[in-house]
């Protein structure tokens, strides 16, 4: 299987996005903005389609359309976008215009595919590296600004006690969710990013209690749902989102059960 | 260590409305001093004013330190605690280490944070969710929290509301330790008159018409004073609220 450069490249792309996705999920969980996260890739869609229709680097669409976003979501409020109808209105917004590039550059229904259901043949050296510097660099910028953005995400009252600059963190927590999708959305598709950012996340809660081991377990559990992906993939032709998720979803259930079990435990010991 | 605490002449309007209407008092370094008052006399109000998480409209407050920037801890009103972040109470606690950069812990910062949970008697709830903790135990882990940092001030909003006498009296006892050990002082904003005449060092009564202070005894026991400021909480036969003018509650600023 790795005989084929292309696979070499899947695995080394899928696993950095995978590490990406599962720490930075773990906030997203902490925050409740699953539901921006799944707006925020739409976004990207339309980005990708946009940059498909103009000509311009796919990487470069997806950025301006999620940051645009992420500064747009922003901006309706520290507190109150979580639950806003708006969103949904932004969400099929930004569905409607990448269907609306799509037609109007008169893109392939193959390449359609690939933006919403993701696609692993297609990476090339210039996307690793491309996939590598943003990577590395939201993984630096969560790890820099670690303290200021747990605190905050897990606590928000505290933080605002202690003087933290709550909306700066907001703000540009939103970015670091909008570098982190564009990347995603290009191997894993629009629609499954989601998966990848918060069921890992979702379902580390089940197994520890301690945040940093949160970001331990949701980490492996992403990093394990892509290479098992990959393989399975690989050795039945079916598709890869498809077993990504699946393994997601059992990580998320099994949790559940072991989380039930604990507690049952816990309750019935003297 | 706090060298003092002076709030001169403040004013705070919330839409037009006024709230704290030339507020003068001071604080001295060590000593726990209490507030105390009707609900939506402006308590928080003047907590939050402290912080500065509201800009007064006049006056000013100002807080001297000895040579370092003054760290203040606060213990806010209501904190919803989400149960479905099962997050331990040790990292609870250890949320409010901001001032290193690095993703973990230091020796330094372990230890600090063993010593606030021992202090705190929350060490043997360190692993376990803070969803799962009763009123007290949660009182205990937020106030561990503001003081992991250190403060130098700790100003906590209703602490000890909702909470049994024991536990109450717990929550006291931390704090008076905490003076005598850092140095630490301490407003705190207490419903029970009985906790604030055993721990309070000085007293602020303060409602819409006016403000007092002074120690404990003096307002405590002054009881034209008291009912008037409380006279709405004293159910008298179900007659309306008498709402006191400004000449029958006597206004005062801080007794030399
Ligand atoms: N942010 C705010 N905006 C408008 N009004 C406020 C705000 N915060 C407090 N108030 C009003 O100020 C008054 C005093 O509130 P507060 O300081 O919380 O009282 P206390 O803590 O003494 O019960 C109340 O009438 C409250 O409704
Ligand atoms: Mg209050």
């Amino acid at each position: 299987m790795f005989q084929y450069d292309f696979m070499q490249h899947a695995f080394i792309a899928g696993t950095l996005i995978a590490m990406m996705c599962g720490v930075i999920g773990v906030f997203i969980i902490a925050r409740s903005l699953s539901f921006i996260a799944h707006t925020l890739s739409h976004i990207g869609f339309a980005g990708a389609a946009f940059s498909a229709y103009a000509g311009i680097d796919p990487l470069l669409g997806l950025l301006l359309f999620t940051i645009a976003g992420a500064v747009g979501v922003g901006q309706l409020g520290v507190r109150m976008y979580r639950r806003d109808a708006s969103i949904s209105v932004i969400l099929s917004l930004a569905l409607g215009l990448g269907i609306l590039f799509l037609s109007l550059g008169n893109i392939q229904g193959n390449y359609s595919r690939t933006l919403l259901f993701g696609s692993v043949v297609g990476i090339d050296m210039q996307d690793i590296w491309q996939i590598v510097l943003i990577t590395v660099l939201v993984l630096v910028v969560l790890a820099v600004g670690y303290r200021w953005l747990k605190f905050d995400s897990f606590d928000q009252v505290g933080a605002q006690s202690a003087g933290l600059p709550i909306r700066l963190i907001s703000i540009g927590f939103l970015l670091l969710m909008a570098a982190a999708t564009s990347v995603t959305v290009q191997i894993v598709g629009a629609l499954l990013v989601f998966a990848l950012m918060t069921v890992p996340a979702a379902a580390a809660r089940f197994y520890t209690q301690s945040i940093f081991g949160m970001i331990l377990i949701s980490t492996l559990i992403a990093v394990l749902s892509v290479w098992f992906g990959l393989i399975a993939g690989y050795y039945t032709n079916a598709p890869i989102s498809f077993f990504i998720v699946f393994f997601n979803a059992i990580s998320y259930f099994f949790g559940m059960f072991f989380h039930r079990v604990r507690e049952r435990r816990r309750v019935l010991a003297p | 260590m706090l060298r003092q605490l002076q709030i001169h002449q403040l004013q705070v309007r919330f839409n037009g409305e006024q709230i704290l209407n030339d507020l003068s008092f001071k604080v001295a370094p060590g000593e726990l001093f209490a507030i105390i008052g009707p609900n939506g006399a402006g308590k928080s109000t003047l907590l939050k004013s402290i912080l500065g998480l509201i800009h007064p409209q006049q006056g000013d407050v100002s807080i001297l330190g000895d040579h370092r920037k003054v760290i203040v801890g606060y213990v806010p009103q209501s904190r919803v605690i989400d149960d479905e972040t099962p997050i331990s109470a040790s990292d609870f606690v250890s949320l409010g280490q901001i001032s290193g950069f690095l993703p973990w812990l230091s020796r330094k910062e372990k230890k600090a944070l063993n010593e606030i949970m021992q202090f705190t008697d929350t060490k043997r709830l360190a692993n376990k969710p803070i969803g799962t903790l009763s009123g007290g135990e949660r009182q205990r882990v937020f106030l561990a929290q503001a003081l992991v940092r250190k403060p130098d001030l700790l100003l906590l909003d209703e602490s000890t509301a909702n909470l049994d006498p024991e536990a109450q009296i717990q929550m006291m006892e931390l704090v008076k330790n905490a003076a005598k050990e850092w140095g630490v002082t301490a407003l705190f904003i207490c419903h029970d008159l009985q906790m604030v005449g055993t721990y309070a060092d000085h007293v602020l009564l303060l409602s819409r018409q006016g403000y007092k202070t002074g120690h404990p005894e003096d307002i405590l026991h002054d009881r034209k004073l008291m009912t008037t400021v409380f006279h709405g909480s004293s159910s008298e036969n179900g007659t309306m609220h008498h709402v006191p003018t400004e000449s029958e509650l006597p206004l005062a600023g801080f007794p030399q």
